[in-house]
């Protein structure tokens, strides 16, 4: 029977169609469960003190099932001080390697929970640190935290700062007069030191005397100050920076495929059926172009469709023009907040401080950057970008050369002409549209990362949101507002919940949609 | 079916055989068009590589590539502070406290800074500080783009060490040679200033300092000395006056220095069935006369017979017994006064000084409480004679130097030309001026003084009352205070910042001076007690009212005048004040003779409306006193027959903008500083004048639904229920039955009684016409100037405009009554054209009119675009970014109050004001769009201000305060005219406005539901 080859064209289309699903559907799919899992429970549990790459306040934790064996680990995670305790040679090894921190127990874990946080660790690129398989004193380390917390605000391994460069400077001095002058310079003094008095007049700015550092305190600063920082290699670029806060950006393509798939079946199905009648009785099958072609209804669907698709597609293309998601101009200093607010946890508002009382957040001043660039003048960081870290400094340089601080002198060049930094602006909204931090940052709390992304991740910084209207008023339309906190929401608060049945209101239901709430 | 007509062009073509005929049909073109012009250069031509398709190319490309680049942003640069000041948080406005003193206005007020440039001047509340219209638009002449920018000597620049050296060795000079030094200047009320002058005779000696009002109140100074020793003004405190009676006193306006007019309305608002009954004898149509119960037409120099009379009748109780109508009316005057007793009180503006004096002594008689002769005030000091004396003397060469600070005497003076003959006389010359003026240009040495939102400074408006002046921008051009000029030539090192400090820490008793400086004002503990009296000394009354009876009249006489938007024409470059529709003409940009309806015709002079509705006058040439000029004549309801009008401070030319520049100067008419001239005679001459008149209609046309009005006694009467009789609520037939416009419905109500709900109530009775809510408006919201020409065709942008109404008969009830009167459809035809005339003397009414907010607003509903909707807080919204200026929502508003931008205004050399240059853009405010071409726009009522009151209750976690929210015209009204709130929020004062008896809206029955609610205007026409 002729209807058989019609039946196989059908079924060809079944099969295509099975096969474009299948190819959806093993894209989505692409992730396994137990890494993901993982993933969730080392943001919640581990991430507070632990990174996967560097030392946070526990060392890395990346390759850590490749140093240890797996058992122990689980033992370790789900109570580390009783293992301590039992004795455990290793953990107590750990325990002192990790400045004797203890680390918290977390006997709600699971052993699966604990081998999908293994998995996660395990997942990631692995970058080998050089330093990390050297052999060092432990002595360094211990040596430099206590200079870090005692000795960095006014010392600097090399170049002058309040006090006098400390690199090697066992190699100066005697140890024991060493110990005796950070312990009470001034006692040292009193007892009439010659060396002390010397010493003492040579810098106007007297040194505190630290008292409560054991003499194992200061030999450990000293090991510490004869190697000084031991250079970390660059890191290899790991290509696998994290995409959580990425916005899914299908674009109209899958849309757009979706609805030719779905012209193309309904094509298909009216050329089926109409075909049985039409092509009855002939020897011929004819192709599906030529179906379509000669049936003069679906020569018009078609027509009407491109038509529509076409105008669909240019209303999508029109809609994008100045639409700057992602725009990452080149700025005048390679500022990155990568270094400021991720490595380093600097508060968003500290330089932004604008945003909690006015509607700009405020670009911060260089008088702000000199706060701690008055101390920091070279970058010890991890190095990002092409950057070597001469340029780093020499991007710091360019702080300096605005606010005319000579950095050797330590002091404000006088009479110097203040450079303003001319920034490039990064997110444009237009006149017309009134946009106040304060109201989001201060009263309805949103963290800056909801619209900003992930700043603390970002060497260059970049638009993250499209700031459009549709963007705002979506937030506004899924944004329930917390009245319970604000007192001036109280009696707004019980007549809304009575209007509108519920307890919860939001952004939108509060005249967030309101023309005139944004644009006057 | 073909047509067989034959269509032909010329007679010719019927000729079948004609040649001509022949040969047009072969040659399409009559004329040869001229190829061989462009083509016949055939070497030129081919040489070029560019063929037409390649030129096509480029030209599709170029296009191609343009538009595509136009998709791209531009880059835009944000350049933060280097080194942040402590005080500024970028986006968040700081307010300092300061004090104008500007010699002709004094007021406490608060300047709003933005990012460090003031952008908006608001009264100092705590400070008892109003604010009138120019103070308003004084920060607009901060960044006025024309001024004085660097210190001058001959008109070429100098530097101010080698002025300065130049000048002290003058001044050494004179010094040598014992000539006396005068120092010229304003009223400046500062003691700091008055001791610098002292320190300057110290060093140089025989100093004279001179005091010199452009505006003079000198005779009024002069009566209060001869009667109480001192030579100040007295203060009147209106809030307690319950008649007050004004001979020819615009009090209202700038009488005196002004500022009387939140007083008077305190007085104007009937509460417990009071009220304070107005009387107004006047020549010109003032803001005090249209504000009156009952006005007199006097002309000037019957003014003075009616003091007299007024006089004879309250103090020694004798009147004559010729009955006139002025007669009448200060009989029942007299007896209102001797009525009221201590509550009563009677101003005069008549510059000469018998007559202050008579007003003096029949207010001292009554033992008036309105009058305060204890705290005086300082804000007028000028001396005529002095004035007089000091220009006879540089003529005479008595003089070795003029220094001049904060005067334009040179346009000023009515003598003007003896001044610059003395000028020349004289061997120093300095002028420190902020703007470069006449006077400026007329010296040897010109130095340019910071405007004083630049400045320091102390005021001492009152007596016990010290304000200081501090400055909220760094200076923009390279100027320098009179005061550091002055301690530098008496060879002093210090600034005069801390010869300020220093100085007035004697004055503020112990008090701190920052805290002072944060309050403003300093208010002496020490209370000047009533106990102390004043040294009185024996005034011969009697003489002076028969030295006063002896002034003559004329058949034509001449008031002067200023104008609440020019003042005294120092701010003559400010466009905003140019704008300002003058509240009682309604137009803008001019100054123009004004003359009584029955003048007019028996001259022959014409007001008409052209086609597009623009106002056209007849000119005249006033003469007086062998002065002439030729003047366009406003015919003037209300003018009294014989006199005519002109306002002072227009016609100024140096250091204007070529649009700034009208009018005609008006001060070389002002003989011996009075404002009244008699001697005038008037003839008309060819040519019409071009008024820039904003208001078409004049009278109301007994369309009581747009204006109420009714009297105290009618108010009183609790018989009546108000909705029914004088406050008619307007009624439709619903089912058969007549209801309540109101209570009818189209549309479904919206729940309102959630959050907030805005609304403005201005109240007709205390609304005093000034027109410092219209530049408050125009400051806060970027309401751009249209110039002369677009005024013309009504297209001005004020968001707020005050409509002025007059009545056809006496008052806006018979108005109405009239019109209901007519019946039939010849009666009613004839009625109406009637009612197109305004009265001789006629009631005026005016009325604020910005967006009404309608709760159902028939703007909304037309918009194509929906770009003006309607928010749940009762405020009509419009979306800039989305109208497309298809004008239906104008079409559609009942009250015409939505603006259409028939051009960009700023940045376009058309419109050369304050938004087409840097300088003047520093005004704009950046919390309000600025708008395009194209959009509609209106009142938002300032919907960016309760939003910042909004978050920042939000951001302090409390509610909204009482009375918190303001708008830009609210907070400027002194009047307390205009109440803004939350109807919401019961503690609000708004919400017992709306349901107050007088309450109404604005054309109620086309049942818009406004959220703008008017009080109907009460009149004290009590007799006694």
């Amino acid at each position: 029977m002729k209807s058989v080859k019609h039946h196989s064209t059908l079924s060809r289309l079944a099969l295509f169609s099975l096969a474009f699903l299948l190819f959806f559907s093993v894209n989505l799919s692409a992730q396994e469960a137990n890494a993901a899992n993982g993933e969730k429970l080392y943001k919640s549990v581990c991430a507070a003190c632990h990174k996967l790459d560097k030392k946070l306040i526990g060392p890395a934790l990346k390759g850590i099932t490749e140093k240890r064996d797996q058992e122990w680990l689980i033992k370790w995670i789900k109570d580390s001080p009783g293992l301590i305790k039992s004795g455990d040679k290793l953990a107590i090894q750990v325990f002192e390697e990790n400045n004797k921190l203890p680390m918290t127990a977390n006997p709600q874990l699971s052993d699966q929970d604990i081998l999908d946080i293994l998995e996660y660790t395990k997942g990631e690129p692995v970058v080998k640190e050089v330093a990390a398989t050297q052999e060092v004193d432990p002595g360094v380390e211990l040596g430099k935290k206590i200079y870090k917390a005692n000795c960095a605000a006014c010392h600097k391994l090399e170049g002058n700062l309040i006090g006098p460069p400390l690199l090697k400077i066992g190699d100066k001095y005697e140890t024991e007069w060493l110990k005796a002058w950070i312990k009470d310079n001034n006692a040292l003094v009193a007892s009439g030191d010659k060396l002390a008095k010397e010493v003492q007049d040579s810098n106007p700015a007297a040194m505190t005397p630290f008292l409560h550092l054991s003499d194992e305190d200061i030999d450990n600063v000293l090991k510490y100050l004869a190697v000084g920082d031991v250079k970390a290699q660059p890191a290899v670029a790991t290509g696998a920076d994290t995409k959580i806060f990425e916005n899914p950006k299908f674009g109209v393509w899958p849309t757009l495929g979706l609805t030719i798939l779905a012209f193309l079946l309904l094509a298909m199905i009216v050329a089926a059926t109409t075909n049985r009648v039409v092509v009855e009785g002939e020897e011929s099958t004819p192709s599906m172009l030529k179906t379509i072609l000669f049936n003069p209804f679906l020569r018009f669907l078609s027509v009407i469709f491109f038509l529509l698709l076409g105008a669909w597609l240019l209303f999508g293309w029109l809609m994008q023009i100045d639409v700057n998601e992602g725009y990452q101009p080149i700025q005048p200093i390679a500022f990155s907040h990568a270094v400021h607010a991720g490595d380093n946890k600097i508060d968003c508002q500290y330089c932004h401080s604008s945003a909690k009382n006015s509607k700009t957040s405020g670009i911060p001043s260089a008088n702000v950057c000199m706060n701690c660039h008055k101390s920091i003048t070279e970058y010890n960081g991890e190095l990002f970008g092409d950057y070597s870290k001469e340029d780093l400094d020499g991007e710091i340089q360019k702080i300096y050369d605005a606010v005319g601080w000579d950095k050797d002198k330590l002091e404000y060049i006088e009479g110097a002409e203040e450079k303003p930094i001319e920034w490039v602006r990064i997110h444009n909204l237009a006149d017309f549209a009134y946009y106040n931090h304060s109201q989001h940052v201060t009263v309805a709390g949103l963290d800056c990362q909801k619209c900003h992304g992930p700043v603390e991740e970002m060497h260059d910084m970049y638009q993250f949101s499209p700031l459009t209207m549709d963007w705002c008023i979506t937030c506004h339309r899924e944004t329930e507002v917390d009245m319970t906190e604000n007192g001036y929401y109280k009696n707004i608060h019980d007549q809304l919940a009575k209007k509108y049945g519920v307890e919860k209101v939001t952004a939108a239901q509060m005249g967030g949609l309101e023309c005139g709430k944004c644009h006057y | 079916m073909a047509s067989n007509k034959k269509y032909w062009k010329s007679v010719e073509e019927l000729n079948e055989n004609s040649s001509i005929v022949d040969t047009l049909k072969h040659n399409e073109f009559v004329e040869e068009i001229p190829t061989n012009e462009f083509l016949g250069d055939k070497e030129n031509l081919e040489s070029s590589s560019t063929t037409r398709r390649d030129f096509l190319k480029y030209v599709g490309f170029t296009t191609a590539a343009a538009s595509l680049a136009a998709c791209e942003g531009p880059v835009v640069k944000s350049i933060p502070y280097v080194i942040k000041p402590d005080d500024i948080i970028p986006g968040v406005a700081d307010y300092y406290a300061t004090t104008i003193a500007d010699g002709f206005d004094f007021a406490n007020v608060l300047v709003k800074v933005r990012e460090g440039r003031p952008i908006k001047i608001e009264p100092n509340k705590d400070a008892n500080g109003s604010t009138n219209a120019r103070v308003q638009a004084s920060v607009l002449s901060l960044y006025d783009s024309n001024r004085l920018k660097a210190p001058k000597a001959k008109g070429a620049e100098i530097s101010w060490s080698d002025a300065d050296s130049q000048i002290v060795s003058k001044l050494n000079e004179v010094k040598a040679a014992g000539l006396p030094i005068a120092v010229l200047t304003g009223t400046c009320a500062s003691p700091s200033t008055k001791k610098l002058v002292g320190k300057l005779n110290e060093t140089f000696e025989n100093v004279n300092h001179v005091i010199y009002d452009a505006i003079s109140e000198s005779p009024a100074l002069d009566a209060f000395e001869a009667m109480y020793g001192e030579r100040a003004l007295p203060d009147y405190n209106l809030d307690k006056a319950d008649v007050v009676v004004s001979i020819g006193a615009d009090f209202l306006g700038d009488w005196q220095g002004g500022g009387f007019s939140a007083g008077y309305a305190k007085g104007r608002i009937p509460s417990e069935g009071k009220m304070s009954h107005h009387v107004q004898f006047e020549s010109n149509m003032s803001l005090s006369g249209a504000n009156a119960d009952k006005r007199i037409l006097v002309k000037p120099s019957e003014q003075n017979l009616a003091l007299i009379k007024l006089f004879n009748a309250v103090v020694k109780g004798i009147s004559t017994r010729e009955a006139s109508p002025l007669n009448d009316a200060i009989l029942k005057a007299a007896n209102q006064i001797k009525k009221a007793g201590s509550k009563a009180i009677v101003l005069t503006g008549i510059q000469d000084k018998n007559a202050q004096l008579l007003a003096l002594a029949i207010n001292k008689f009554i033992n008036s409480e309105v009058i305060d002769v204890v705290k005086t005030k300082n804000i007028r000091k000028g001396n005529d004679a002095a004035v007089a004396q000091l220009i006879a003397d540089m003529n005479a060469g008595k003089v070795g130097a003029v220094i001049i600070n904060n005067s334009n005497p040179v346009y000023t003076l009515p003598n003007s030309a003896d001044f610059v003959e003395g000028l020349k006389k004289v061997k120093l010359s300095i002028a420190c001026s902020t703007q470069d003026n006449e006077t400026v240009n007329a010296v040897e040495y010109g130095l340019a003084t910071p405007h004083y939102l630049e400045s320091w400074g102390d005021v001492m408006i009152k007596k016990g009352e010290f304000s200081l002046m501090q400055p909220t921008i760094n200076p923009l051009f390279n100027t320098r205070q009179f005061q550091d000029s002055l301690l530098k030539w008496t060879g002093s090192s210090i600034s005069y910042y801390d010869f300020l400090k220093e100085s007035s820490a004697e004055i503020l008793e112990g008090k701190s001076w920052n805290q002072v400086l944060h309050d403003g004002v300093f208010n002496s503990t020490v209370i000047p007690s009533e106990e102390i009296e004043v040294s009185e000394i024996e005034v011969d009354i009697d003489a002076a009212g028969s030295e006063l009876a002896k002034i003559k009249g004329s058949d034509f006489e001449l008031a002067l005048y200023t104008k609440v938007a020019m003042g005294d024409g120092q701010m003559a470059n400010n466009p905003w004040l140019q704008e300002l529709p003058d509240p009682i003409t309604r137009t803008t940009w001019d100054n123009y003779l004004t003359m009584s309806k029955a003048d007019a015709d028996a001259l022959g002079v014409v007001n008409y409306n052209v086609a597009n509705g623009a106002l056209n006058g007849s000119l005249v040439e006033i003469s007086v006193d062998g002065v002439s000029e030729t003047l366009p004549v406003y015919v003037q309801p209300g003018q009294a027959k014989g006199s005519l009008g002109l306002a002072l401070g227009y016609g100024r030319s140096n250091g204007l903008k070529e649009e700034m520049q009208t009018g005609k100067n008006a001060y070389q008419f002002y003989k011996d500083y009075n404002n009244f001239q008699s001697n005038v005679s008037v003839k008309v001459v060819a040519g019409e004048h071009e008024f820039a008149c904003i208001q078409l209609h004049n009278t109301l046309m007994g369309r009581g639904d747009i204006v109420k009005e009714t009297t105290l006694e009618t108010y009183n009467d609790h018989s009546l229920n108000p909705r029914k009789t004088w406050n008619k609520v307007p009624v439709v037939s619903l089912d058969h039955n007549e209801v309540e416009a109101s209570t009818v419905d189209l549309w479904d109500e919206f729940d309102r009684s959630v959050g907030h709900h805005f609304n403005l109530s201005i109240d007709l009775n205390s609304c005093t016409g000034c027109g410092a809510c219209v530049i408050a408006c125009n400051a806060e919201n970027n309401v751009p100037v249209v110039g002369k020409d677009e005024m013309r065709k009504s297209r001005d942008m004020h968001w707020l405009r005050i409509d002025r109404y007059y009545s056809h008969e006496e008052s806006f009830a018979e108005d109405v009554e009239k019109k209901e009167a007519g019946t039939g459809v010849m009666g009613y035809k004839n009625t109406m054209a009637e009612l197109e005339d305004a009265s001789e003397n006629p009631s005026v009414a005016f009325q604020p009119v910005m967006c009404q907010h309608c709760n159902h607003a028939p703007c909304e509903t037309v918009c194509p675009v929906a770009a003006t909707s309607h928010g749940r807080q009762g405020q009509n919204h419009m979306a800039y970014n989305r109208c497309v200026g298809t004008r239906y929502c104008a079409n559609n508003c009942p009250y015409k109050v939505r603006r259409f931008n028939w051009f960009q205004y700023p940045n376009n050399n058309e419109f050369d004001y304050n938004m087409n240059d840097d300088l003047g853009k520093m005004v704009l405010n950046p919390d309000v769009t600025v708008r395009s071409r194209g959009v509609m726009e209106k009142c938002s009522m300032c919907i960016q201000m309760t939003q910042a009151t909004i978050l920042k209750a939000k951001k302090e976690g409390r509610p909204v305060d009482a009375n918190e929210f303001e708008t830009a015209c609210s907070n400027a009204c002194s009047t307390g005219a205009m109440m803004f709130g939350d109807i919401n929020k019961k503690e609000d004062t708004i919400t017992s406005l709306v349901n107050d008896t007088r309450a109404y809206h604005l054309l109620e029955h086309v049942g818009t539901k406004p959220n703008v609610v008017y009080q109907v205007k009460v009149k004290n026409t009590q007799e006694a």
